[in-house]
């Protein structure tokens, strides 16, 4: 078997990189058994099996649809901020039983976390699995520190700012051992951000501690929010600039399929020099889009930034879509991606 | 053999229910019955709707498997029964010769199961039956219904009005909608166009308390959002919306009115996605069509249904429209497709004017009767229970209570969950109605079908709402409404998180 191929330099080497954000389809049974678990009713390891089947499923589908980057899909994860939540010593959940696994829990903090001790279990161990299963180079995300801080009651800090720092230094020892064992290609994703605009600048400063001194290539995914397939907030990423400027990240993924390209302007007015991760999949929709509209979507957005600086992505992750349509989906992606690479004489990557 | 006596609440305080005077006379039936006592239930209920769907005793049999389309329900090739259920109606169990009854109904489930009545349909869920075209048909040709009552349909809502009219309610909610659309608005956040939407809009008195209530509210706040509202009023009856659309007048081009299927609420209004801060609704889920399912023995069912007619009230009904007890499952179907309008000129023979043919419907949907079975599941996500969801949705309920009967409200779900993803992130849906908060609720009470007038009334499923609700990220909370000693609550639901 061929050695497995770095995300950097999958990057590099591929201009119009097709790649995801990182959650897959959670098919219903799935989820049942989930909810299963945190009501007690199967055991931990029965459950670990399963989420390693359904994230090698995961992964060929993504494969059979040819996507470039692609990801665990997030499988093993409950939501975007427990599974992180449940890990950071200091972080108290009095009740870890769940209605349903999607819930999120009440989580608190009532003291400044210990500064000492690390996450546990680290999330290396999920890239190393995911790592054994594909040769495609791997894109592996978290969610950052701000978002974490906003599902915590109470901070235990006078300045409750000051909890979000602590969580982007957990999360900073996190990539260190991501990156020790392989991972190039982190992403910090910022769900729940652009509700709180105005804390702009305190998320990019809190980016900047989770990726000081991890020498991978950097990605940071802000969107509108994507629980439930819905929407959290409305508005526009001009809140974002300038402050993203100082964000030590090579990437910016961005959702733009279900809103509009006209955020595409910022990119250019703010001389945006980084890549660019572009959603060309409305993953709040189950309708599949047309792969000649993915490629109108990408000659647009190659009026503001060059195809070896652009990747092509869903808006955010498929965990809502069925399977079938998130197959249909990422199958679009990737076919309109090559229709333009075609069109620029751009050959297919290897 | 198991006995599930549901109206606990009146077994106790100054007039108890004899449910031993009840029980005596169908032990005295039993005793003689050729039976498998051990898979038999006796559910004592007590049907507080006076015109309802139901003979004071009626036999049901559970099914021992799935029977395939077209099997034949008759005779000895019949599907094969697990058990028996007898259901008894507490409020009539004193209309004499209950034993009697017992054994009749027995003997008539021991036959061909058809005997003492004129079919209308074949077993199917209940959603499926004619009696949901008879509650179409009662909107669709609701002003016929009500030239011949002499009523209006309010005034046949419980309590005699809606709960329209609560200018509290509307001003706590404006108030909240103005402060979001400032916070909205000091972000850059707010959309140009303010929709608010009404499915199910009666006879137009919510929009204009609403719309009346909002004028003042905004002027008084100064910032001239009404220029920006919208309001849009949906209805399955054009009729309906034309009455509403006066009662709005006065507010001009602001009011759009939609003929839509509140079932369906996409259809029509996909173009309100993500847009609309407000959604009400008000006396319509109550009124769609459902099903029941059952856990028996811990094994899901479903409850299949046939409408019919008592044989007497047949041949009474043939006689007054010259036509014959045989025929009038087709005359029936032909007043459901056609209306009372186009079926009088198509059958001239029966009915000489529109009157005629109105009264023909008004007899045959207060005779009309419902037959029921249990048919095994074979699985819950087998079961579709909308377009976009399965039984599956049912599991944690039914889990919850044991052996229990209970709606599904599927068209109050397809409802629900077609509209929360018209919601704007901050905006909110709020709907009147018979909801039930609580699944053990279904052990403890009787909560429909009914007949109101003309249409069907069926408590909703409020548990099964809120479970669809929260896992499509909403807050959804049932209240009482404010009208002391209302049935109807109040449901209403948010983004969470």
């Amino acid at each position: 078997m061929s050695p497995a191929t770095p995300a950097t330099a999958a990057l590099r080497g591929t201009p119009l990189t097709t790649t995801v954000v990182g959650s897959y389809s959670v098919p219903e049974w799935l989820g049942r058994v989930k909810t299963d678990y945190y009501q007690r009713r199967i055991s931990a390891g029965h459950l670990d099996e399963i989420h390693e089947v359904a994230i090698k499923a995961a992964l060929k589908d993504q494969e059979l649809a040819g996507v470039d980057i692609v990801s665990d899909g997030e499988l093993r994860r409950d939501n975007d901020i427990d599974y992180l939540l449940t890990r950071i010593p200091g972080v108290e959940i009095a009740d870890r039983a769940k209605t349903d696994y999607y819930d999120y829990y009440d989580a608190r903090v009532r003291a400044p976390l210990p500064e000492a001790a690390g996450m546990s279990p680290g999330l290396a161990a999920d890239f190393a699995f995911t790592r054994e299963q594909t040769r495609n180079p791997i894109k592996f995300s978290f969610t950052g520190p701000f978002s974490l801080s906003r599902r915590i009651r109470g901070t235990g800090y006078d300045d409750a700012a000051d909890l979000v720092r602590a969580l982007a230094r957990k999360l900073n020892a996190q990539a260190r051992e991501l990156a020790g064992a392989g991972a190039d290609l982190l992403q910090i994703d910022e769900p729940f951000l652009a509700g709180y605009p105005e804390q702009v600048d305190l998320a990019i400063e809190a980016v900047n501690i989770v990726t000081a001194g991890v020498p991978v290539t950097w990605a940071l995914h802000v969107c509108y929010g994507n629980r439930y397939a819905r929407p959290l907030w409305e508005g526009h990423y001009d809140f974002l600039f300038p402050a993203v400027a100082s964000a030590r990240v090579d990437a910016l993924v961005l959702e733009f399929a279900r809103k509009g390209f006209d955020d595409l302007r910022l990119l250019k007015e703010h001389a945006w020099d980084r890549y660019l991760g572009l959603g060309v999949i409305d993953v709040k929709s189950a309708g599949v889009e047309d792969p000649a509209l993915v490629a109108a979507h990408i000659r647009r957005a190659l009026e503001v930034v060059p195809p070896e600086r652009l990747m092509v992505n869903p808006d955010c992750g498929l965990r809502h879509l069925p399977a079938e349509v998130a197959r249909a989906k990422l199958r679009a992606m990737v076919t309109g991606a090559a229709q333009v690479r075609k069109e620029l004489g751009i050959r297919p990557s290897s | 053999m198991l006995i599930d006596v549901r109206p606990v609440a009146k077994l106790t305080g100054p007039n108890p229910v004899d449910v031993a005077g009840a029980l005596a006379p169908v032990f005295t039936a039993l005793s003689t019955a050729a039976l498998d006592l051990a898979s038999l239930r006796v559910v004592c209920d007590w049907i507080q709707y006076r015109h309802n769907f139901y003979e004071p005793v009626e036999v049901r049999p559970v099914l021992a498997d799935r029977p395939r389309r077209g099997e034949p329900d008759v005779g000895r090739e019949r599907p094969a029964e697990s058990g028996l259920e007898i259901a008894i109606d507490m409020r009539r169990h004193r209309d004499g010769g209950l034993a009697a009854r017992v054994t009749k109904a027995l003997a008539e489930q021991a036959g061909d199961g058809g005997t003492g009545h004129v079919l209308l349909e074949p077993w199917q869920p209940a959603s499926e039956s004619c009696l949901w075209r008879f509650n179409t048909l009662y909107w669709q040709a609701l002003s016929h219904w009500e030239e011949a009552t002499g009523r209006e349909y309010e005034q046949a809502l419980p309590g005699g009005r809606s709960e329209a009219r609560d200018t509290g309610v509307a001003g706590d909610l404006i108030r909240e909608l103005l402060r979001v659309w400032d916070e909205l608005d000091a972000r850059r956040a707010l959309p140009e166009e303010l929709y608010i939407a009404e499915l199910g809009v009666g006879n137009g008195s919510q929009a204009r308390t609403w719309l009346d209530t909002f004028t003042e509210l905004d002027r008084q706040h100064g910032r001239d959002y009404y220029r920006r509202l919208h309001y849009l009023m949906g209805d399955y009856s054009a009729h309906v919306l034309d009455r509403a659309r006066k009662a709005v007048a006065h507010h001009g081009d602001k009011v759009s009115t939609l003929v839509l299927d509140a079932t369906r609420p996409q259809q029509t209004l996909a173009f309100l996605r993500g847009k609309a801060f407000c959604v009400y609704i008000s006396n319509v889920y109550d009124n769609l069509p459902a099903d029941d399912v059952a856990s028996i023995r811990g094994h899901p069912y479903l409850v299949e249904v046939r409408a019919c007619l008592r044989r007497a009230d047949a041949a009474k009904i043939a006689r007054r429209y010259h036509t014959r007890p045989g025929e009038l499952a087709a005359l029936v179907h032909r007043l459901l497709r056609l209306g009372p309008d186009l079926l009088a000129e198509a059958a001239p023979g029966q009915f000489r004017a529109t009157g005629d043919a109105v009264a023909f419907w008004q007899d045959t949907w207060s005779a009309l009767r419902l037959r029921e079975r249990y048919v095994p599941l074979d699985g819950l996500d087998a079961y579709q229970v909308t377009p976009a969801m399965t039984g599956e949705i049912l599991r944690p309920l039914l889990e919850s209570c044991g052996d229990v009967r209970m709606h599904v409200s599927n068209g109050a779900l397809a409802s629900f969950a077609g509209t929360l993803p018209l919601l704007h992130p901050f905006g909110r849906l709020q709907c009147h109605d018979l909801f039930l908060t609580e699944p053990s609720g279904y052990l403890t009470g009787f909560h429909g079908p009914g007949k109101y007038d003309g249409s069907v009334v069926n408590w909703v499923n409020g548990p099964l709402l809120v479970l669809a609700g929260n896992r499509r990220g909403f807050d959804v909370k049932i209240t009482p409404a404010r009208r002391p000693g209302a049935s109807v609550k109040m449901l209403t639901a948010q983004v969470r998180d």
